[in-house]
């Protein structure tokens, strides 16, 4: 099966007043007609980035490289005519929940019915009904798309969101932390929309978040990501045999159900500077596993089963790994290997 | 929208007790006065009868609260009574010359709105261009430039000089009289030009100046980004973003109209334009007082009015605004 | 329980000092803005003009050669009328004979003053205006905030020209007008100021500590509100100078007292305007470019203070 989205070596760097800093730096994923990818990694460490690259919606200072591919397209260096026929129609976006998505001064219905005739000719009797189906099928009532933006409460405004992504039926949705900010019941909402969305409808979803729980909970595929470079990429197997620190460092910081009396980690010190990026592995400084190898040497993606890939000088080493990571002590003192 | 009916209610009130307090103030300023006050209203060239008549009209003989009242209910109902010396009722003579004022200020108003916004809507979206930077530079040097003396500078270069327009007045003498047949008549639209052009070129600085910094505020607003991803042109993006932008300016427009009126004082005096400006200025030089006396309640009313407007436009056009 | 008297003696004769402290630093990053000018030339510009009025307006006896309303006469000893610029009159002569070079420079002595002491007068009235009524809130402002409404409400040039005509025209009297006119301005943008920096934690941190309102007004509120003053004094003179040449101009201005606005409406009522153009010019110019460099200065300020408004 030819992907839907082949994500290849992307690079996308920002011109600041204090020099290039590299939000993205040699990332490769890939997704499936019909996957749920979930990209996971700290704030700052580029994720969003990702999703304005993939609607081309990225500021003028920055400069990117490498290769996107939806459909067959290369998004890359994309004519804009060009670009604005796939956008919404090919792939669309859920932003992030803390965003004014919307403007203030339309009604939500008159913004959800732009979108539309953006790319469509539709009668109106047929454009209307499709967008009260796309209401329900969120859980909106109907009369609300006569409301404005700021008379709908966070969780409400990020369901019309989805409705509004969903418009023009595309073939993969990126959701951008759609549920960040949002309290536990409302995320919970929102999320299992998605995740029906994703099955009934068979859509491909890209969601990006830092919550390694909820990629847990919904996605089928797993990036895991750090200061710009893809750590650790697979399925299922990544969370049940993580076998890159920093997925370990993850996992064992989300409470897991099955074992509550699990203490939880934090992972010390903070995300590096991408103005500066640190030698060799980019999490060296902060893994607890560290060598003078991993301050020099940056590993190679390596693939240690089919469709599972990791960026670590001592993956033969995981299993150990993987036990020790689950003690909170390893995390207290890093560089103990 | 009973939040709405609210706010209007307690504005109007406002506005009533303003009005109130601006009129006492006029009423206490002439009684004030040393001397006797009857003689603010009576020129003693005046008949015996006439002399009569204005007592009567003003209630001069009668006690000072009645007077107050009596005073308070005239200008309320615009009766303005006589003028000293002009043979028409002081409203007839007001009425007439805040047409001409008019004239003078809604076509230079919306020329300066329209293509204020446009320019400054513009300026503001391409920000960092040339076009931004000159364009905040003229405005604001036409801005602070006094108007009055670019008014004289254009009379003599244009006028006295060039002899391409004439000199000053609303239309030539023995023209034609009448609303539409000036409106509509050639002769208007050239005495109109330089003092109308003065007039926009201050003007025109707001709209100018305030669309740019509202568009400004508004590009750095979140729903643009979402409006380019769901792959509108980029004409509409401006539109949103513009839409947007204006509401600054509804406010604007009304305050800035309230002003003009009392502007025009200088440039209806250069210019010898007909209208209620050069009328004050004429008329206390007379000491026609009761003319200068309606002159200024009008200017002040237009004033409050435009600012009235102003405080309920903006609720009714941004949809973010309640009435607590 | 001995601490107690002293305490209070303590504060006595530390409230004046901090008043002073608390001046001192309002200078002192005024001085500091003062050097950031260099990065707006326009504004230096602008200074340097400014500069050069306030010198000829001080030197003005030194400077100017003849006196405000003395008539020149030429060398026959006949009144030397509507001359235009010559060696003896560099800036030509009125209709009545009068240098006008030399009147320019006499007016630059009205101009500054009109504009100062009105400025400092409405900035001073609206800045106590608007700290009592941000600060105190409740019937304080409701009342103070009607009177700046009806305050507003009154268009200046019509209502000073009435007050004039009434009264009879004197620079008192203009200068007393301006000040009643400008001072709504103040008193609103303060206010406004005042209600923001009113729920800052420093504010309620000073109230803990149990300062009484009037120490928290003239020790925290005020020392912060100062740099906005400053910015309408700088307002306040180019609205001043205006609003006095827009007078005098009309025919309502002192007699006595030649200022630029005066100067036009003599070459107006002249009827000058169509040939003596170095009567008319002059004056013109000399009100722009005096207006335009503080405009210019207030701009540069005004950017300065901004950010820092904003981050306090």
């Amino acid at each position: 099966m030819t992907a839907l989205l082949d994500v290849r070596n992307l690079g996308i760097g920002y011109r600041t007043s204090r020099g290039d800093a590299k939000a993205v730096d040699g990332i490769s994923f890939a997704i499936e007609p019909g996957e749920y990818l979930g990209l996971v990694g700290e704030s700052g460490c580029g994720k969003s980035t990702i999703a304005k690259t993939l609607l081309g919606i990225l500021p003028d200072n920055a400069s990117i490289s490498g290769s996107v591919i939806f459909d067959g397209t290369e998004l890359l260096g994309l004519r804009e005519a060009k670009f604005r026929a796939i956008r919404w129609t090919g792939i669309s976006l859920v932003p992030q929940s803390a965003m004014n998505g919307l403007d203030p001064v339309y009604t939500v219905g008159h913004q959800i019915r732009e979108a539309i005739e953006s790319h469509r000719q539709m009668l109106p009797a047929e454009r209307d009904r499709r967008i009260e189906e796309l209401f329900a099928l969120v859980g909106l009532p109907k009369v609300r798309l006569k409301d404005y933006p700021h008379q709908f409460s966070g969780g409400m405004r990020q369901r019309a969101m989805i409705a509004m992504s969903m418009v023009l039926d595309p073939a993969l949705i990126v959701a951008d932390e759609p549920t960040t900010g949002l309290d536990v019941i409302v995320q919970d909402q929102i999320m299992r929309r998605m995740r029906e969305i994703h099955e009934r409808l068979g859509k491909s979803m890209l969601l990006i978040t830092h919550d390694m729980a909820l990629v847990s909970e919904n996605c089928d595929k797993i990036a895991v990501m750090y200061a710009g470079r893809v750590m650790e990429y697979g399925g299922e197997r990544v969370f049940r045999e993580p076998h890159h620190p920093y997925t370990m460092g993850l996992c064992a910081a989300f409470p897991d159900f099955d074992d509550r009396r699990r203490e939880l980690i934090s992972i010390p010190g903070a995300p590096p500077d991408l103005l500066k990026p640190p030698s060799g592995c980019r999490f060296h400084q902060r893994c607890p596993f560290a060598t003078a190898q991993c301050a020099t040497q940056e590993p190679p993606a390596v693939e240690i089963a089919p469709g599972h890939v990791a960026a670590c000088h001592y993956l033969d080493r995981a299993e150990e790994f993987r036990a020790r990571a689950k003690d909170p002590r390893t995390w207290r003192a890093p560089q103990a290997a | 929208m009973g939040g709405f009916r609210d706010y209007f209610v307690r504005r109007l009130l406002l506005l009533a007790f303003v009005i109130w307090c601006i009129l006492t103030i006029m009423f206490a300023l002439f009684q004030l006065l040393p001397g006797d006050p009857t003689m603010l209203f009576i020129d003693s060239n005046f008949s015996q009868d006439m002399i009569d008549r204005q007592k009567a009209l003003w209630g001069l003989s009668d006690p000072l609260w009645l007077r107050y009242v009596r005073y308070l209910w005239n200008m309320v109902t615009f009766d303005f009574g006589r003028s000293f010396f002009q043979s028409e009722p002081v409203s007839d003579i007001i009425g007439d010359k805040i047409e001409n004022t008019c004239l003078m200020i809604v076509p230079a108003l919306f020329i300066s709105v329209v293509i204020g916004t446009l320019i400054g809507a513009v300026a503001g979206w391409r920000r960092g261009s040339t076009f931004e930077h000159a364009t905040v530079g003229v405005s604001l040097i036409l801005h602070s430039v006094p108007s009055f003396f670019v008014g004289i500078l254009a009379l003599m270069i244009f006028s006295y000089q060039l002899r391409w327009l004439p000199p000053g007045g609303m239309v030539s003498l023995g023209g034609v009289e009448g609303f539409w047949p000036i409106v509509t008549s050639r002769d208007y639209w050239m005495h109109l030009l330089l003092p109308g052009l003065v007039l926009v070129s201050r003007e025109i600085t707001g709209p100018i100046l305030l669309l740019r910094s509202s568009m400004l505020d508004v590009k750095g607003s979140d729903f643009l980004d979402i409006l380019r991803a769901k792959g509108l042109p980029e004409r509409d993006i401006i539109a949103h973003a513009t839409r947007n932008a204006l509401l600054p300016l509804v406010t604007y427009i009304a305050v800035m109209t309230g002003l003009l009126f009392q502007g025009q004082v200088l440039l209806e005096t250069i210019f010898a334009w007909p209208g209620v400006g050069r009328e004050l200025v004429q008329s206390l030089s007379d000491l026609d007082y009761p003319v200068a006396q309606a002159a200024l309640y009008v200017m002040a009313l237009a004033a409050l009015a435009c600012n009235f407007i102003a405080d309920l436009l903006y609720g009714l056009i941004d949809p973010r605004v309640t009435y607590a | 329980m001995t601490d107690l008297p002293r305490a209070s003696a303590r504060v006595g004769h530390v409230w004046p000092r901090r008043v002073v402290a608390g001046a001192r630093a309002a200078i002192e990053r005024g001085w500091q803005s003062m050097k950031i000018f260099r990065r707006y030339p326009s504004a230096l510009a602008g200074l340097v003009l400014v500069a050069i009025i306030v010198v000829a307006a001080c030197l003005a006896p030194l400077i100017a050669p003849y006196g405000p309303f003395e008539v020149v006469r030429g060398a026959s000893g006949g009144v030397v009328r509507l001359s235009p610029p010559a060696a003896m009159n560099w800036m030509g002569t009125t209709n009545q004979g009068m240098d006008v070079f030399s009147q320019l420079i006499w007016g630059s002595r009205i101009a500054l003053m009109v504009g100062l002491l009105s400025a400092l007068g409405s900035v001073l009235l609206g800045t106590i205006v608007g700290l009592v009524a941000g600060y105190f809130g409740g019937w304080t402002d409701e009342v103070l905030m009607r009177a700046t409404d009806v305050a507003f409400g009154i268009p200046f040039l019509p209502f000073a020209m009435v007050v004039i005509s009434i009264a009879s025209p004197s620079l008192t009297l203009v200068i007393a007008l301006v000040i009643f006119f400008l001072w709504r301005t103040t008193a609103r943008v303060i206010r406004a100021q005042v209600l923001s920096l009113k729920t800052r934690p420093f504010i309620w941190a000073a109230k803990a500590a149990g300062a009484g309102n009037f120490s928290i007004l003239f020790r925290h509120i005020a020392p912060n509100v100062l740099p906005l003053s400053f910015l309408y004094i700088a307002i306040g003179v180019q609205a001043g100078v205006m609003l006095e040449a827009a007078l005098s101009f009309l025919g309502f201005g002192d007699v006595h007292a030649l200022s630029w606005g005066r100067m036009l409406n003599d070459a107006f009522r002249a009827g000058a305007m169509r040939t003596a153009w170095w009567w008319v010019l002059p004056p013109g110019l000399a009100l722009s470019i005096f207006v335009m460099s503080i405009f210019v200065i207030s701009r540069a300020y005004e950017e300065i203070l901004n950010p820092r408004l904003r981050s306090m």
